[in-house]
This record gives structure tokens, sequence and C-alpha cells, in this order.
């Protein structure tokens, strides 16, 4: 990403070295270091993770675990719940995400700006969102966007505007997710984004500036450019992040209604922990974790950096 | 002092690593736990238990933990209040884990049981072995039936048999000149419905539209009952589209056609928000719910009264068993033998029963409790009436088999599924069934039976 370079020591430090480095004494410390981290993340994340895989090959029948191959993966593509969850999802990916992203350098555009008093406040005013529990956040979406006794249709009435079933109509269960996910991470991407911002040099604005460039040709030419990786970053986080969605949906809609707000998370979630059915619930996470890697794929090839 | 540095450095690194491999021996000690059935008996007389319920039962069951310890002295009672429905992922999630951090005694809805006996065989003890087989015929006609796994194991003892009702506002009827007594089936009641919203701007009834929580398809449920029939037949067929289920949601559909269903999204809290409003005539609600109804609004006394449900199809069924709980035992636990006294105390003695049915109106499995007074005296909530006697006439009446199988939950999903595209969509009752039980299907490997 950044260029950074690494001094390279130019003393005499790099003695000529004298046979294979023993294991012992001082050699040792950082192994012992490393080893609990490796140890805890193989016991937590690498054993869940390949035991998924596993499971994804068996079905629970009476209570006793089957060997069933690929029949979970094949279910899988004639399922319509499957298909459901990820229309939605794409649904999120493709609108919400590019919004969020473009008020996101909007955001960071503006909290690089010299002109704007009390910076920081500003920035952490808009980030803050992200510190939020996501449950106590999705929670406080639900009192708020409620139909009969939400603050949101109470101001909407003071505006003349009738009711708005924010939750309870499949198309406005869609958009009350996409609000909640905007309020929620613009932030944080807002932050990465100035992060990048703030290391462009200001002598290539100083040399627009000469050139003529007016303010939007500078942002087109300088500012659009530089942001490039920080970009590219947000939106393979917010793609991964949004393929995974669960705890919004989960807890402002429950999916519904009639599935319009089911993503793959809260399908996985019910398959295991509602229907019991492991075995299925491990083959769409790795179908999603398939579909990640294509899209993180993807998203390097048509963003990332050619040279 | 480099030498004693590196010490130092090699003492964390041991100290580091020690901890490490003690995380890691927890974790596989942990995912390798009894799985379940396994655990000892441990005393009868002595132990820490713990038990796990939700609001009002767990209010209940610990209110008689003192008498309970008047018998015994040294088993120590833990009632925690897990909350519904969080309580069936968490007991999921430990059989799922093979036992590990469930509680000694759970308290388990007769839709969820199934699930948890064919999924997890051995996540729940044989109360047979401990002695509950001698309870057999003191409980509801069909409530034993429904715990006993096909392995023949007892896998819960009954705690309560709810009945489907019909909490009504008798003022509400008498203003809108309505004589309760006289609707027989639900085709009058959409009639009586149409009058009560012309006379009093009263819906007749309130529904989840969206299902916003789990269980909007209660109503549904009850009516399937009513006449017999469930989700699955006792084969495990799916009888999602059969003509009873055709009938319940056309039902359904005719009541929100004609404007008689206020929507009460929001599930639980809306529907409390209700019957503060006065916004629904009739709640269709099985016997616990009288309770809810009396702490709820306890102003409105004398203005309800509670009939069962009308049949149907004329000269139907207007009894139907529509949940009932029970409580089991961890197979994992390690103090069985104190739990299983914990339960029978609290099931089997007809007193601690009828304590609970006072405080909060839940119907007792244990047909002895019945003998009391209580279930026979007039309720001045309720009007005058005899509303235990009500329910007990429900009860008493012959009660088909339910089986609610281990994809009642699948099942349910479905139902609710097409419930909303009725309700929010005006969809077809026979077409969305249709599609539900393809589903249901699809999604278990069970046959549709047409």
């Amino acid at each position: 990403m950044s260029t950074a370079t690494t001094q390279r020591p130019t003393g005499q430090q790099a003695a000529p070295r004298s046979g294979p480095p023993r294991l012992t004494g001082r050699r040792l410390a950082p192994y012992a270091f490393v080893l609990p981290a490796v140890a805890l993340f193989a016991a937590f994340k690498l054993y869940p993770i390949g035991w998924s895989l596993v499971l994804s090959l068996y079905k629970s029948v009476d209570g006793t675990d089957t060997f069933v191959g690929g029949d979970n993966y094949t279910r899988l593509l004639h399922d319509p719940l499957f298909w459901t969850a990820l229309k939605n999802t794409a649904v999120i990916l493709v609108i919400q995400v590019p919004i969020m992203l473009a008020l996101a350098t909007a955001l960071a555009v503006a909290f690089n700006s010299r002109l704007l008093r009390a910076r920081s406040l500003f920035r952490l005013g808009f980030f803050l969102p992200m510190v939020t529990g996501l449950v106590a956040y999705g929670v406080i979406f639900s009192v708020l966007l409620n139909e009969k006794y939400g603050l949101v249709n109470w101001l909407l009435h003071f505006a003349g505007i009738g009711p708005v079933p924010w939750l309870t109509d499949p198309l406005w269960a869609k958009i009350s997710l996409a609000l909640a996910l905007t309020w929620h991470y613009t932030g944080y991407n807002a932050v990465i984004l100035l992060a990048r911002l703030q290391s462009i040099p200001a002598e290539l604005y100083d040399a627009a500036a000469v050139d003529g460039a007016g303010p939007w040709k500078a942002f087109r030419h300088v500012t659009l450019p530089g942001l490039r990786p920080a970009l590219l970053l947000t939106t393979v986080l917010s793609t991964i992040g949004t393929l995974q969605i669960f705890d919004e949906p989960f807890i402002l809609t429950h999916g519904g209604p009639d599935n319009a707000t089911l993503t793959i998370g809260v399908y996985l979630y019910q398959n295991a922990f509602t229907y019991f059915d492991f075995g299925y619930a491990s083959a769409i996470a790795y179908a999603l974790a398939i579909l990640i890697g294509i899209l993180g794929l993807i998203q390097f090839k048509v963003l990332g950096d050619k040279s | 002092m480099d030498i004693s540095r590196r010490s130092v450095l090699r003492a964390g690194g041991a100290l580091a690593v020690g901890a490490g491999l003690s995380g890691l021996a927890a974790c596989s000690g942990s995912g390798s736990g009894s799985g379940g059935g396994a655990g000892a008996e441990g005393s009868a007389t002595k132990g820490d238990i713990t038990v796990w319920s939700w609001a009002s039962p767990a209010a209940e069951m610990k209110a008689l933990v003192p008498a309970f310890n008047a018998q015994y002295p040294d088993i120590k009672v833990t009632v925690q209040d897990i909350g519904n429905p969080a309580i069936w992922d968490k007991i999921t999630t430990g059989l799922a884990a093979g036992g590990s951090g469930l509680a000694d005694v759970m308290h388990i809805g007769i839709d969820y049981l199934p699930g948890y006996t064919e999924k997890f065989p051995n996540g729940l003890a044989d109360l047979g072995r401990l002695g509950a087989d001698t309870y057999k015929d003191a409980f509801a006609a069909g409530v034993w039936e429904s715990a006993v796994g096909r392995n023949g194991k007892v896998s819960a003892l009954p705690m309560e048999a709810n009945s489907g009702g019909f909490y009504y506002r008798s003022d509400i009827f008498e203003q809108a000149g309505v004589d309760v007594k006289s609707i027989a089936t639900w085709d009058d009641a959409i009639e009586a419905g149409k009058v009560v919203k012309a006379k009093t701007g009263k819906y007749l009834l309130g529904l989840d539209k969206p299902a916003s929580i789990p269980d909007a398809a209660n109503f549904f449920q009850m009516l399937l009952q009513l006449q017999g029939a469930f989700y699955f037949d006792l084969d495990g067929g799916i009888t999602l589209d059969s003509a009873e289920s055709v009938k319940a949601m056309t039902i359904i559909k005719q009541l929100n056609d004609a404007g008689l269903v206020a929507d009460l999204s929001g599930g639980w809290n809306a529907q409390i928000a209700a019957i503060k409003a006065e916004t629904c005539a009739v709640l269709p609600m099985p016997t616990w719910y009288g309770g809810i109804i009396e702490d709820t609004v306890p102003d409105q006394k004398g203005k309800w009264g509670v009939r069962l449900p009308p049949a149907v199809r004329r000269g139907g069924s207007t009894a139907a068993t529509v949940n009932s709980t029970y409580l089991s035992i961890a197979g994992s636990s390690k103090q069985q033998a104190a739990a299983w006294k914990f339960v029978e105390f609290v099931l089997t003695r007809p007193e601690n029963l009828v304590k609970i049915y006072k405080d909060k109106g839940i119907a007792p499995a244990l047909m002895k409790a019945y003998d009391d007074p209580v279930f026979h005296t007039p309720s001045e909530f309720f009007g005058g009436q005899q509303k235990g006697e009500v329910f007990l006439d429900a009860l008493k009446a012959p009660s088909p088999a339910v089986n609610y199988s281990s994809d009642y939950a699948r099942a349910l999903k479905v139902v609710t599924d097409a419930q909303t595209k009725v309700l929010l969509k005006g969809a077809d009752p026979a077409e969305v069934l249709k599609q539900a039980a393809d589903q249901l299907a699809q999604q278990t490997g069970r046959r549709v039976v047409r």
C-alpha cells in the first residue's frame, strides 16, 4: 500500500554467519512469545474453521452424524431461501456500499479541510457510531423506526408525512437496514480515508493550482488517485462486512417481512441454531467464504495498483 | 546483566507457553465434554442445582424454593430467568456442545422438545430411570405421550397444559349488540367482527402481520388444531397444504380483507400496548394468557369474558391443547438425582401448581391440581365466569396427538412467511401453502401428503 522505505543498515552489523542457527537461548525467545498467540489462534480459529469444513460434509440423522459428501452443497444450489438471502445481500452490497463510501469520501475531505472549525470534534462525532455495540444500536434503531411509537415517524408526522412502515414493509425494511448500516460504518470508513488523505503531499495540490485546476479538478486528478489504495481497502472491508452482515437484520427485522431482509448470515444462524442443522449451516458458511474470496480477488484486480 | 535479562525472558516465555497450553487444554476439555446421558446421578439430598426458565414460571419456581428447602435443606436451587425465546438458543448451543454449560433443570416448550430429543438423543436425562414412570397417568391426556421419545425414554415431565381460549371484551360486544355466546364458528366470528367494527371502531383481533417475532403463526396453528390437524401427520409427512390448513389460512385472509385484523407488529410489546389501548375486542390466546391480561390491565376488571374458541366448521371441536411446557434434566448434569427431586416437587404436588395458577394463571398439566376450589370459583376479573372450568372442559375433551416433529422450527418459518404473504400482499392461501409445503419438503427431505 504505502511505499515507506525501510532503512537498510549500512554499518557492519551484517556479520557473516557460520552454520545453521541454533534454537537455543536467545533464539528461542521470539518463538516462546509467539507461541501463546499461535496456540490460541489454532484453538479458537483454525480448529473451528477446519471442523466446520468437516461438518459441512455431514448430516445429522436421528442424532448421529452421517457422512453425505457434497449433498449439503448441492442442496444449497437448489434452496430458494439461500438464493433469496444471496440476492438481498447483493442488493445491500450494490446500493448501500457505494453510497456509504461516497459519503465517507466527502466526509474525509471535509474533515481534512482547514476551513472546518473544531475538526476533531466532528471526526469524533462521526466515528462514535462505530464504537456503539451492534446489539445496542440495533435495538435503538428498532425503537426509533417503530411504525406506531417510533421517534422518526413522530417527527415525520409534524412534516405532514404519514406513518412510514419502516420495518414492516419489505421495501422499507431493506431501506431501514441500509440506513442503519450507513449510520454505523460511514465514520469508520471516513477515518481510514482521512488517514490516507493526509499522506497526499501538499505540493501536488500547489502544482495543480499553478496549472489552473479548480477544486473539482484537483479532487478528480489529485485526491481521488491518491485515495485509491484506501478506497480499495474500504471497498474490500465493506464487501466482506456486508456479505457477513448479521446483527442488524437479526435485531431489526429477524430477516422479515417474508424474508425481505434475510441475509446469508441470518440464514446460516437460523439453520444452525433454530433448525439444529449444523452440517447445512457449515456448507452455507463455506459458500459464503468462497464468495467473499472471489469478490475480494475481483476488487483487487479492478481497483488494485497495477504498477 | 545480559544473562539475567536472558533468563527473565526465558522465564516469561515459559510462562506464556504454559498459559497458551493450558488454554488449549481447557478448550479441548470442554469440546469433548460428556456427550450427555453419562452424567453421574449424584446425591438425592445434597447438591447445587440450577434451573433455567423464563418470566412468570421462573418467578414462580423461585418462590417455591423455600418450601422445597424445608424438605431438602441441603439442595441449593438457583432459578435463572433466561427469557423466552433466548432460552432456546442457549439450550441448543449447550446441547450441541455435548451438554456443557447447561443448567441441571430446563423448562422446555413442546414445540422445541422433539427437536432437542431427536437431534441430541442423549442430551436430556431419562426421567423414567429416576422414577418419573409412576406419574404416567397423573397428567392431562396427550401431554405425557408428547414427552416420550420414539425410544420410550421419558425426556420431560409436563408442567403446563394450555388450551386455546377466546378472551373477549364483553363491554365492547355489548356495545355492538352482539351476543358472544351465539358465535359458533369462525365464519360467525367474521360476521360478528364486522358489526363490532362498524359499531365501535374496534378490530376483532390483532396479528403480527410482518411476523416480527417467531410466534406470529400461533393463531393459524390454533385454527389448525381445532380441526385436529397440524403441520405434520403422525408419520412425519408434511400436511401444510391440507384442506384444514387452507381453511385456517382462508379464515385469516377473510378476517384481514374485512379490515378486522389490527397489525401488532413488534410482537409481545405491541400486543400488551394494544390491550392497554383497547384496540381489539378478542384475544384468541391460550389459558396462561388470562393471567397476563389480569396483570396488564387490572382496571379493566369485569369488562372481560372468556370462552372456548368458535369451531372452524359447524359442530366441530372447540378444544385444542395448543401448547404445553415441560421440565427436563440435562443428560450432562452431575446432580440428576437432586434435580429430579426439585422437578418432582414442583410438578407432582397439587398445592404448588395451584399456587402457580393463582399467581400467574398458568394451567397445570397435573390433573389432581384441578380438585382445588380455585378452578371452580367465579373470577371477578372475567365477569364472574368460572374461567378455570372453561379450560378444564377443554382439557378433558378428547385431544388428538400432535406430531411437532424435529422439523417444527422450519415448518413454523415457512408457515409464518406464507401468512405474511397473505396478510401483507393478499396472496391466495392455497397457493402460498402449497409453496410452503414444497419448500419444507425440499429443506427436510420429508414427503408432502396430498
